[in-house]
């Protein structure tokens, strides 16, 4: 039975071939958004999903709130792990570690140096105790206990000591940071399943003390924080989280500054739980190249992924019911064979279902291409062998099967309830009042693609509007290169600013720190008290010498820049200056302000300019001179030509110059306007996925359109001969027959300009710079669908209208 | 074997009822053999169509073996219709994206019965019809006469009491049409009672009995 509905269902596929296409192309497409979607869906929500009390481990965090607003850190002020450890009720377990980054590591023995190695913690058994390993060589008991001590994963293991199996590296000795030695005590299996818990080597916490960062893990600073020195509890099962939270208030409380509360602000300790890791871009994750998953990003998605499967749908149903008049003999002599109803209906769904699998089939190959496509969007563990997962492969068939009915049903019904009588004797067997359903889906496709048209063309509008700015500085013909900041010696930085200045083909050369625009959020509080009112203003802090402002092009409105000496002297911008009370540059000039007690005095007034992406208001800043010396880690420079050929001889120069001063280091040389587009990724990301979400979606609607027109033109072709034997021109017809079509998407505008004017204006809130959300982008996406329908219906009209009346006569 | 009792169908069209069956009572024995003779209009298919239980009626009372028709839901109907009788149309009414085979086995798949069994039915009544050698074809790759061989072979396969014939000849020629009747008589002898609507006086006369109907009754029997 069933193979003989697929063997039926099989020739009507192939009989209605164009229709077939139409129907599966439009279904794999959104089939293979889904698939895609799906994918990094079940990518995301899978980290960290194996540990066996996942569901009791969380990370503390602080918080902290002032009036001016607050901020979250990972990380938790060192004296709080032994209060959590010693005083805290309801915890099975406390691991506090701390992260040792960009340590270089030397296996004793050898003359092989492991540079900049990340992924290195110190920790004690506690951390052994939250999170479950295999051990392949030691045991979580017997290490870690004593200083200089380390478990390596099996990854590391075999990194520096490529030929030795884990029992043979046990007792190996590895050198840390050239002065830090540390026996290896244990190695472990990496995680098999997807975790954003990622160390790879635990030195014991004991060694700390020895390193330069001690002081970074001991005494009694209850407001350092550093997100690097993180704490992480297993709670007992029978504690209540209000409990454990309600702890922790208590110890913040008690361990609170009395200025702090005067002045309004307040430090906080919370939870996150591990199934929260994998999405808190606050907090973040320990693997600085890989995103934080974004839930409302995947939300976003999803819709996306919805709604081309929805258009595909509403193909299929407008098709089959349209096309149902064609199959009303045949159904009426299935009923008069002994077909009941349910078995009608359940012949066109195993139609249905036959075309969803071969759009399945299409879809996976689809799905290669879009994986490639959205590269950047995706990330890295995903790719296509996840369909192989047999909970993917199961949802993969829920879908085709909740696809199929979708799609099958409706039209399922309504062939299944011909009148064998009615239909036998040839009488009309229009569905004609079901149009109202077809109508609608066409004005419900419609509407989608327009809202997706007019959402590219301001998505594009707004992202040139922001790249194309004015940012208040000048950012052509600027780049900057970092030097290595852990030789920390200021002397070879001197000698390359000096080297580079010595070149003909560079304009100014400057040290500081910082481009004016960047992701660094260096800001200190300054406390202003020139005219008896106390204010206290977050400052963004800017660093350079006397020639940055200048290399930059930053004017300066009243005074002068720092002179570079110890004098703490600041230069603020406009912004800066109103929030500071002062009511214009010149009241500003020479006047003192505090930063943590420390006077400054403000020589000078620059202009406001941009610090980061447009999307951010400008902020309040302070451009401070040679008395920060140590952070200047950046040297700029202009060039003074802009020739392109040029250039690259510049750049050769430069990169030899460096060279010259940091043999062993690498050239990480960046342009200023190259810097700026960065700022954009995001926008630019979603710039491509609106374009693809929009192209798709005509695509669907255009298909559909098309199926339609073919439909009703082979209904009315002997209207069509009629009117041309009566003498109706090829135009008039061509009107005549996209009439009808033309008011369905002309309603589908109306009804989506509306929305996607508030999607839009939502959307553009975001932004401190906006365009404008003018009239003609809406006129733009409109005037392209109506160019395009129209365009995809002549196809087939305009040929019908041609072919000649006598044939189109005979052929009724 | 059927009963009908005072049957009325009307349609309304302006306002105005018009009868296609006004008043008719027939009666169908076990074996019968009857012809239906009447101009165009007369109701011959609608009472074909009542009698198949593809159609309903306004008034009236219909039994088929003791079962009271009119009573019953469309579902079981639909049984009764799939057990009993098998129909065959003037204008064939074979499937045309179905072979010759799968045209006939299809009311088998309806009631079903299962696949070995519907290889050997399907493959005796193929026999039977000499139409082997044609299994494989489709409807259009056969003439009209072939058609309609296939079309009472796949009445013919539930093995039904009743047979319902609209016009069976209608669309055929002098010889083929002798031939499909004297095929009807044959069945006719094996016991199948059988009910066509006829034109031609000469198909009426392989009947058994031959009734008239004139304006949706019968006028003299």
């Amino acid at each position: 039975m069933i193979r003989n509905y697929f063997k039926i269902a099989w020739r009507h596929i192939w009989k209605h071939k164009i229709f077939s296409l139409i129907n599966i192309i439009s279904l794999a497409i959104g089939l293979s958004a889904s698939f895609v979607i799906g994918m990094m869906v079940y990518y995301d929500f899978t980290f960290d999903k194996f540990h066996p009390d996942g569901d009791r481990t969380y990370r503390v965090t602080t918080q902290f709130n002032d009036p001016e607003g607050g901020r979250v850190s990972a990380g938790i002020p060192f004296p709080l792990v032994d209060v959590v450890k010693n005083d805290v009720t309801g915890l099975e377990t406390a691991a506090f570690f701390h992260q040792f980054q960009s340590v270089n590591v030397k296996p004793t023995g050898t003359e092989e140096l492991f540079k900049q190695q990340d992924f290195v913690v110190f920790a004690d058994q506690g951390y052994f105790e939250l999170l479950e390993y295999q051990w392949l060589a030691g045991s979580p008991q017997k290490t870690l206990s004593k200083p200089n001590e380390v478990v390596l994963t099996e990854d590391r293991a075999r990194l520096y000591f490529p030929n030795l199996s884990p029992s043979q590296v046990m007792g190996k000795t590895l050198n840390y940071n050239d002065s830090i030695p540390a026996v290896v005590t244990g190695v472990i299996a990496d995680f098999k399943e997807r975790s954003d818990i990622i160390f790879q080597e635990f030195l014991s916490l004991h060694t700390a003390p020895q390193t330069n960062i001690a002081h970074q893990i001991s005494g009694n600073n209850w407001y350092g924080v550093y997100n690097t020195s993180q704490l992480w509890v297993k709670l007992e099962k029978k504690t209540l989280l209000n409990n454990f939270q309600a702890q922790l208030d208590d110890i913040a409380e008690k361990h609170q500054m009395k200025e702090d509360v005067k002045s309004g602000s307040t430090r906080e300790f919370h939870i996150q739980p591990l199934t929260n890791l994998h999405f808190n871009n606050e907090l973040g994750i320990y693997d600085p190249e890989t995103a934080v998953a974004d839930k409302k990003v995947l939300f976003m998605l999803g819709l996306v992924a919805l709604f081309l499967l929805l258009l595909g749908c509403a193909n299929f149903i407008n098709l089959n019911t349209a096309q149902a008049s064609k199959r009303a003999k045949e159904i009426g002599i299935r009923k008069t064979l002994g077909s009941s109803k349910g078995q009608l209906i359940f012949q066109f769904l195993g139609e249905t279902f036959l075309l969803t699998i071969f759009a399945g089939i299409v879809s996976v190959l689809l799905s290669f291409w879009l994986l490639r496509i959205f590269d950047d969007f995706i990330a890295e563990g995903i790719d296509i062998s996840l369909l192989m997962n047999p909970v993917i492969l199961f949802l993969i068939g829920l879908l085709l099967v909740i696809v199929t009915i979708t799609a099958g049903f409706y039209p399922g019904i309504i062939l299944s309830k011909f009148k064998p009588v009615r239909v036998l004797k040839g009488k009309n067997t229009e569905a004609g009042s079901k149009n109202e359903l077809r109508k609608f889906l066409t004005i419900f496709q419609f509407t989608i693609a327009f809202v997706f048209i007019i959402s590219t063309i301001l998505v594009g509008k707004q992202i040139s509007f922001l790249i194309n700015k004015d940012m208040g500085f000048k950012t052509e013909s600027v780049a900057f290169m970092e030097t290595p900041y852990y030789l920390s010696s200021s002397d070879k930085q001197e000698l390359l600013a000096q080297k580079l200045a010595n070149l003909s083909a560079l304009k100014k050369v400057s040290l500081g720190g910082q481009s004016p625009a960047s992701f660094d959020q260096s800001t200190t509080f300054f406390i202003s008290n020139h005219d008896g009112i106390e204010r206290k203003t977050s400052v963004r802090m800017l660093f350079g010498d006397t020639e940055y402002l200048d290399l930059y092009e930053i004017p300066i409105l009243a005074g002068r820049t720092p002179l570079n000496d110890t004098i703490k002297e600041i230069v603020i911008n406009t912004k800066a200056l109103e929030k500071m009370g002062f009511t214009n540059p010149s009241k500003a000039l020479n006047q003192t302000v505090t930063s943590g007690g420390v006077p400054y005095s403000i020589t000078g007034v620059m202009a406001d300019f941009n610090q980061g992406s447009l999307k951010q208001e400008i902020e309040p800043m302070a451009f401070v001179g040679g008395m920060w010396h140590s952070s200047f880690e950046v040297i700029h420079f202009s060039f003074s030509t802009e020739n392109y050929e040029d250039l690259s001889t510049t750049l050769a120069q430069v990169e030899n110059t460096y060279k010259e001063v940091y043999p062993e280091e690498t050239v990480d040389l960046k342009f200023m306007d190259e810097t700026i587009l960065t700022f954009y990724k995001k926008e630019q990301s979603m710039s491509k996925l609106i374009t693809w979400a929009m192209a798709l979606s005509v695509l669907i609607s255009c298909l559909g359109l098309l199926g339609l027109v073919i439909h009703t033109t082979e209904r009315r072709t002997k209207e069509i001969g009629i009117r041309k034997v009566l003498g109706a021109s090829i135009r008039q017809i061509n009107i005549i027959l996209c009439k009808d079509f033309l008011i369905l998407i002309v309603i589908a505008f109306v009804i989506a300009a509306p929305i996607t004017y508030w999607l839009l204006n939502d959307w553009l809130q975001d932004f401190a710079n906006r365009t404008e959300l003018s009239w003609w982008i809406f006129a733009g996406g409109g005037f392209f669908m109506i160019v395009l329908a129209l365009a995809v219906m002549s196809v087939k009209t305009i040929s019908t209208a041609l072919q000649k009346p006598v044939k189109n006569l005979r052929t009724e | 074997m059927l009963k009908l009792e005072h049957i009325y169908k009307w349609v309304s069209a302006g306002g105005r009822r018009i009868f296609l069956l006004n008043d008719l009572s027939l009666k169908v024995e076990k074996g019968e053999f009857l012809s239906v003779m009447g101009p165009s209009g007369s109701g011959k298919s609608t009472l074909l169509n009542i009698i198949a239980m593809l159609d309903e009626f306004q008034e009236g009372e219909y039994y088929f073996e003791e079962e009271a028709i009119h009573q019953l839901k469309s579902k079981k109907r639909t049984e009764i219709f799939n057990q009993n009788i098998g129909f065959i149309f003037q204008a064939y009414h074979l499937l045309d994206d179905l072979t010759v085979y799968e045209n006939i086995e299809t009311p088998l798949l309806y009631k079903n019965v299962k696949s070995s069994e519907r290889k050997a039915l399907v493959g005796d009544i193929l026999d039977r019809f000499n139409i082997v050698g044609k299994k494989d074809l489709f409807p259009h790759q056969l003439s009209g006469g072939q058609q309609q061989l296939v079309g009472i072979a796949r009445a013919l396969i539930i093995k039904p009491k009743l047979i319902l014939a609209d016009e069976p000849t209608g669309n055929l020629n002098s010889k083929q049409s002798d031939e499909i009747m004297q095929l009807f008589q044959d069945l006719n002898k094996e016991g199948v009672t059988i009910i066509q609507a006829t034109h031609s006086e000469s198909n009426a006369k392989y009947g058994s009995r031959t009734i008239h109907l004139l304006d949706g009754s019968v006028s003299k029997k």
